[in-house]
């Protein structure tokens, strides 16, 4: 009985010390990881679609590899409905090398500002939760999350719109011109038109415009739309009861209309 | 008076013996404490009362191994060794929860899934266990061999 009851206690004795030696071992190990995010960048995918890259730079210099790597990030905004989800997963990343992980988190700007109008006009943040989750030393699933926020510039910060004077235009027409203004907060350009319909109460369209504009980040549009409206017999009654529709047209997005009653 | 003497010698060598291992044995669990609680310091600002549960573990386990060194070849020898794996044990099922150690820091938070860690660990200290009980085990049945072979010889 005494030499199983020795070799029991040799053998418990050498199990503890294998697992003290990987538990130090793994210790160290993560130590030598190292983590780095790149500066993210925007770009368009194929389908015209704006991507949110988040290069991850990771060198495993430890002794284990990292299985089952995943990053999951959930895009949501100030009041937290989700905008959008994107998971980037990694089978294996071996022990000793260094990788990068491009994460695209692709951003539905259209969802974005029909979720929330001010989203358009007003700077405001996102809020990002980044998750990351993986195998480490094949026995210890870890997982590192963090919530933060990611400024928002608005593309069409400080939009004003005067509405101007009428004035006639010649004998059966008359001209509305409508000062408005901009500045681009975005990290996008703004390419597209803004379009402009004057209705009266009925809904019934009484004059439109379309204006081009290009408008690079941090600069600021200003210039007049102008409407020709024909001269009626209640043609002044109905563009003070009426309102306009605007139209918000660019590469990546849609949006309109706007309403804003006339004063 | 001579062999009494003799007796007393053996016994007092015996129990010096006895409290030097034992000493050289909580000098050995005290320097690997030494060079293992630095590295456990920077976890003990995110997990509050770590040191000082680890202390109290370390302290416990070194009073049964010492009062285990001390009783040797009694009874209590083994009383005091399964004490030492239950309390292992217990330890370490109190310790787990539901195997799963978060650490927060700022906004960021840390999960680490230990229960393939705890499981061996617990496996282990079962079979510490069992190597107690088997010892206890042999023990009263050597005893039990000695008193027949003594009661044998008063017979004969």
């Amino acid at each position: 009985m005494k030499v199983p009851i020795r070799m029991l206690g040799i053998a418990i004795a050498v199990i503890w010390v294998l697992l003290i030696a990987f538990i130090v071992l793994a210790a160290y190990s993560v130590t030598d990881l190292r983590f780095n995010v790149d500066e993210p960048q925007f770009n368009t995918d194929s389908s015209g679609q704006l991507v949110l890259n988040l290069p991850l730079i990771i060198d495993n210099g430890g002794y284990y590899s990292l299985k089952e790597f995943k990053i999951s990030t959930l895009v949501s905004n100030v009041e937290g409905l989700e905008i959008s989800r994107a998971d980037t997963f990694i089978p294996i990343i071996p022990s000793g090398e260094i990788v990068t992980i491009n994460h695209n988190v692709p951003i539905d700007l259209e969802e974005i500002f029909s979720n929330d109008e001010k989203y358009l006009f007003e700077d405001s943040e996102l809020q990002i939760s980044l998750s990351v989750g993986l195998n480490f030393a094949e026995v210890l699933p870890s997982q590192i999350s963090t919530n933060f926020t990611f400024p928002w510039g608005a593309p069409f910060s400080d939009f004003e719109f005067d509405q101007g004077d009428i004035n006639r235009f010649n004998l059966t027409h008359s001209i509305i011109t409508i000062p408005t203004s901009f500045v681009n907060n975005a990290f996008i350009d703004v390419t597209g038109s803004i379009s402009l319909e004057l209705c009266n109460e009925n809904n019934s369209v009484l004059s439109e415009t379309q204006e081009l504009i290009s408008v690079s980040p941090q600069t600021s549009y200003e210039d007049s739309l102008e409407l020709i409206v024909p001269i009626t017999e209640n043609g002044l009654t109905d563009i003070q009861n009426g309102h306009f529709n605007l139209f918000f047209s660019t590469l990546l997005f849609e949006y309109g209309p706007l309403v804003i009653p006339y004063e | 008076m001579s062999e009494q003497k003799t007796f007393n010698t053996k016994i007092i060598r015996e129990i010096a013996l006895r409290v030097l291992k034992a000493s050289l044995k909580v000098a050995l669990v005290y320097i690997i404490y030494i060079f293992v609680a630095p590295m456990l310091a920077p976890l003990s600002g995110l997990i509050p009362d770590l040191m000082i549960s680890i202390e109290s573990f370390v302290i416990f386990f070194v009073v049964l191994m010492v009062l285990s060194d001390l009783t040797k070849d009694t009874i209590f020898q083994h009383f005091f060794n399964t004490a030492r794996e239950l309390y292992v044990i217990g330890y370490l099922l109190l310790s787990m929860g539901d195997g799963f150690m978060s650490l927060s820091y700022e906004s960021i938070s840390l999960t680490v899934n230990l229960t393939i860690f705890y499981s061996i660990a617990v496996l282990l200290s079962l079979l510490g266990l069992a190597r107690s009980i088997l010892q206890a085990i042999d023990y009263m049945g050597k005893k039990a061999e000695r008193e027949a072979s003594f009661q044998t010889v008063l017979k004969k």
